[in-house]
């Protein structure tokens, strides 16, 4: 864009760069970029001193960005300029796009068999299959309601995140602070260090280790009996089974969970600080007036992510449990739908559970945002 | 997608031990006259037997290559306990059948696969006359992986489908997906393939879904195949009697246990419970179905069945079984537990008897594996019930070529060979001299063995029911020997050796009572959130359900 603007004969003087890129494009869009060159080339300061004539095309001068003065550009640039001028960027972020459609976007489609009673084998084709199988409006809805497993699953998952919202969000946060508080580099890399390992383990391995220690003929039962006490076995009760489905999360992943809160702090000046130490606030006041503060938006916005999944509170680590303590105390909306789906081959029917819980977690977010908002924060999106 | 119960997870462990062992439990019996009566197979649900069947099914022709010196008895394998000479070897495919093409199969593998270009393969695919390509997937989670690829367009040319993982719609799939093996199989057609000809007709019966004979069967014995196992070293050292009924096993239990010690007396026993007291099979759904006193009977409605869950929870009650085994089947190996001397009775099918003896023999660990016979639970003979003549299915897909198909049975051909053939030798031992030597006579597997020559080639079709283990004989006699002794009290229930599809509508019935038993051994809920979980299932569709078993009933009855 700056070689551009310094090109005074459009369409004639162009540089290698640009033929590159827009080489198929001819004239029209020689113009329109060079609308943009100027307008990037008074940003940039980068002209060779004088300004850029306003091009002859007629039709689009009147919406050109900016005034001669140099007048701020933004919001008032029309759709089509910017599509030019940052068509690289859109290239790029093409593949990902491409990516979310395919993957994320295309198979919502597929949530129309929760009106079928879907079978995916009566034909060679599963879309074929999906405009073969009968309809049945909302019966899969129905059944599902009337299920009481499937509100004891919509149970376990609340409570779960109930639990993990008091017990596990708070640590991340906690130990970001102790960790800033460290001084010494060193210390503070190892410490890091330590915490960030468990979350590169599998839950396969964190649940092995942990019957390993806390199961029936884990290390501590058998200590315990060795010395004349009764056993315990702390992973096969239903009872504990929420708490220790979150001490497992902590153990793994609040020292992960660190790094955003640590990103955050790094960007409070120091000068607060001191000037905080000069007014005699002590170390104490200090957190509670200078960090805490500054980790609020940070904070906020995690809660209302951590808000807008509450009904995902786990998957693997959870269905490697289920067996443990049963689906009564174990079940919960994600294995639900995995048991019935994948398993039974139950597809409409898991179908429709995936659907109240997508439909409520939009709704949880929408919310969840909105107290955002009104507290001041900026939340996940702005209008 | 899971059996409703027992055997599951026995029949995995059962392909995850060597192909030898894999090749011992696919015996079956070869003359097996009872299915009378005609078909009622229209579309998708029903069963195809008598007339209809006979049309269909494959001309039997016997391979006798060896005779067996333990002759089957009471539905047992047959039993080869002399060593064999390899000189005397019998060529059973003198010339390759296969015309040359490549053959996709997605089967389930146990274990870590070998590299694809190995000589064990590479040998196969020569006495074949076809390139074998495998897919392997993990056989533990098979089911999850089984269902998603079906309903693909893009299916590879061989499917392997063991029942335990033929729950849910999968039935439909392979109705519509599979390819009909009448033409090349039908009646005379199967001479061409002799291996296969030699397959008994009862496990081909078992191949006749809607109608069709979709599937090459791999013939078992239909005697219970979960054997409780006991450490016969520490019972003798210790002069630990067996127990003969339910009572006598919890009072020794509760003897030998010592968590202090770190020692449990078993493994979770809720299948060795089933068989004690009697309930019917739970392998297949139709196999739990039985006529008692003018009523059909489904095994959860059984007093048996309710006995049975409490006996196993008075053991989980009573802290005699391992605490591992209680926090289920992703924690921890139950063989492990029993040869490491945590546990000294579980229960497993019964080919991890010569699995794991072979193990431990090389560890040279001093275990010593017994399999006890199962107890009736008051003491008297036990009641037991047949399982199925076949359980393991090979099938073809409809979109695969002639030349496909052909090649697909030429591999079938070689595996299906008998004990005392060359191809038996290739299929369950690898080459001479690269994947086992011979001992005094006897083929000892090396490592390349070990990890070559493992549940790939065998899981394509396995030979007429066979027992043979020429390293460790006497275990090959003790297992045939278990199996005629339990066949012995083994009924057959009013559906046995039929391939049942049951309506769509029905088939998530009774999705939930695995679950459920697991729930209520382990104290986590009542023997009363059975009869609930019965009775919501009778009037969820099971009376339905019934009706329908007893029209197919009296259909095969009227016509037979």
């Amino acid at each position: 864009m700056k070689e551009l603007s310094h090109s005074t004969a459009p369409g004639t003087a162009r540089t290698p760069d640009d033929k590159s890129a827009e080489d198929a494009e001819g004239d029209r869009s020689t113009e329109d970029a060079e609308d943009i060159g100027g307008a990037g080339g008074r940003d940039g300061g980068g002209g060779s001193g004088h300004p850029l004539p306003r091009p002859r095309a007629g039709r689009r001068s009147g919406r050109a960005p900016g005034g001669p003065g140099g007048a701020p550009v933004t919001g008032r640039i029309p759709l089509r300029v910017r599509l030019r001028r940052d068509r690289v960027l859109i290239l790029m972020t093409l593949p990902v796009v491409l990516l979310v459609l395919v993957f994320n976007y295309l198979p919502i489609l597929g949530n129309v068999v929760a009106f079928q009673d879907y079978d995916p084998y009566i034909s060679t084709n599963g879309v074929v299959s999906i405009l073969e199988s009968p309809w049945v409006g909302g019966e899969q809805f129905q059944r599902l309601f009337e299920d009481s497993a499937f509100w004891d699953a919509v149970t376990n998952t609340l409570v779960l995140f109930l639990i993990q919202l008091v017990l596990f969000f708070p640590i991340p946060i906690a130990l970001a602070l102790v960790i800033n508080s460290v001084l010494r580099p060193r210390v503070r890399a190892v410490a890091q260090a330590v915490l960030y390992l468990p979350h590169f383990f599998s839950w396969v391995l964190v649940i092995t280790v942990f019957q390993q220690i806390f199961g029936g003929a884990g290390i501590i039962a058998q200590t315990l009996r060795q010395r004349g006490y009764e056993g315990f076995d702390l992973m096969t009760d239903p009872a504990v089974f929420k708490f220790l489905v979150t001490f497992e999360g902590v153990w793994k992943d609040a020292g992960w969970g660190i790094i955003v809160f640590l990103a955050a702090l790094t960007s409070v000046s120091p000068d607060l600080y001191e000037a905080a130490a000069m007014d005699g606030a002590n170390r104490w006041r200090r957190m509670w007036h200078v960090t805490l503060p500054a980790l609020r938006p940070v904070i906020a916005l995690l809660l209302v992510l951590r808000v807008g999944d509450a009904l995902t509170v786990g998957f693997e680590q959870i269905l490697l449990q289920r067996d443990a303590v049963g689906p009564g105390a174990a079940e919960v909306l994600d294995t639900y739908v995995w048991w019935n789906g994948v398993r039974n081959q139950d597809f409409s029917y898991a179908a429709a559970a995936g659907i109240v819980k997508g439909v409520v977690s939009l709704g949880l977010v929408l919310a969840a945002n909105k107290i955002a908002h009104l507290m001041g924060e900026q939340g996940v999106y702005k209008k | 997608m899971t059996p409703k119960s027992s055997s599951a997870p026995s029949r995995r462990s059962f392909l995850a031990s060597t192909a030898v062992a894999a090749a011992a439990v696919a015996g079956g019996v070869p003359l097996l006259t009872a299915c009378s009566g005609s078909a009622e197979s229209s579309g998708k649900g029903g069963t195809t037997s008598g007339k209809d069947a006979k049309k269909l099914l494959p001309t039997f022709t016997a391979q006798d290559v060896v005779t067996p010196d333990i002759p089957s008895k009471n539905g047992s394998s047959l039993g080869f306990t002399q060593p064999l000479r390899m000189a005397d070897l019998k060529a059973s495919v003198p010339t390759p059948l296969g015309k040359g093409g490549t053959v996709k199969v997605m089967a389930p593998f146990w274990g870590s696969p070998p590299k694809s270009q190995n000589p064990y393969y590479t040998a196969m695919n020569k006495a074949i006359g076809a390139e074998v390509v495998f897919q392997n997937q993990d056989g533990n989670t098979y089911d999850q992986k089984l269902g998603a690829v079906l309903a693909s367009s893009e299916i590879p040319d061989v499917v392997v489908i063991p029942n335990w993982n033929l729950g849910g719609k999968i039935p439909s799939a392979v109705i519509s997906k599979f390819a009909d093996l009448g033409p090349y199989l039908g009646g005379d057609k199967v001479e061409e393939y002799p291996n296969l000809a030699a397959i008994p007709t009862d496990a081909w019966q078992r191949s006749l879904f809607g109608g069709k004979l979709l599937g090459i069967p791999m013939p078992a014995a239909w005697v219970p195949n979960i054997v409780p196992f006991y450490r016969k070293d520490v019972f003798d050292k210790e002069g630990y009697r067996l127990p003969t009924s339910a009572a006598e096993f919890l009072a020794l239990a509760k003897e030998v246990t010592n968590a202090r010690a770190k020692r449990w007396a078993c493994d979770d026993m809720k299948w060795t419970a089933f068989n004690s007291f009697g309930v019917p099979s739970g392998q297949e759904k139709p196999l739990g179905w039985h006529m008692t006193d003018g009523k059909l009977v489904y095994r959860i409605e059984t007093d048996a069945y309710l006995e049975a869950l409490e006996w196993t929870r008075k053991l989980y009650a009573a802290g005699v079984v391992h605490p591992d085994a209680k926090a289920g089947k992703t924690q921890g190996d139950p063989a492990l537990r029993f040869t490491s001397g945590e546990t000294l009775i579980y229960n497993q099918d019964i080919s991890s008897w010569y699995a794991k003896t072979a193990e431990q023999a090389t560890q040279k660990t001093g275990v010593v594996i017994w399999g006890m016979d199962i107890f009736g639970h008051d003491g008297g003979d036990p009641t037991l019930w047949a399982g199925s003549p076949a359980n393991i299915w090979s099938f073809i897909s409809k979109k695969a070529s002639e030349s496909v198909v052909r090649d697909a049975l030429a591999a079938a051909n070689v595996t299906a060979a008998p004990y005392g053939t060359k191809e038996y030798m290739l299929t369950n031992y690898g080459q001479e001299g690269v994947h086992y030597t011979l001992e005094n006579g006897l083929p000892v597997k090396n490592e390349k063995g070990n990890n070559e020559v493992i549940n790939a080639y065998v899981m394509l079709d396995g030979p007429a029911p066979t027992i043979a283990h020429p390293d460790l004989p006497e275990i090959a006699k003790a297992q045939v020997e278990w199996q005629q002794r339990m066949g012995a009290f083994t009924k057959k229930s009013s559906f046995y050796g039929l391939q049942i599809v049951e309506p769509a509508r029905y088939t998530n019935l009774a999705d939930d009572f695995e679950q459920l038993e697991d729930d209520v051994v382990r104290g986590r809920k009542k023997i009363g959130d059975v009869q609930q979980a019965v009775s919501d299932w009778r009037g969820g569709g099971g009376d339905k359900l019934r009706d329908w078993y007893r029209k197919l009933l009296d259909d095969n009855a009227a016509q037979g």
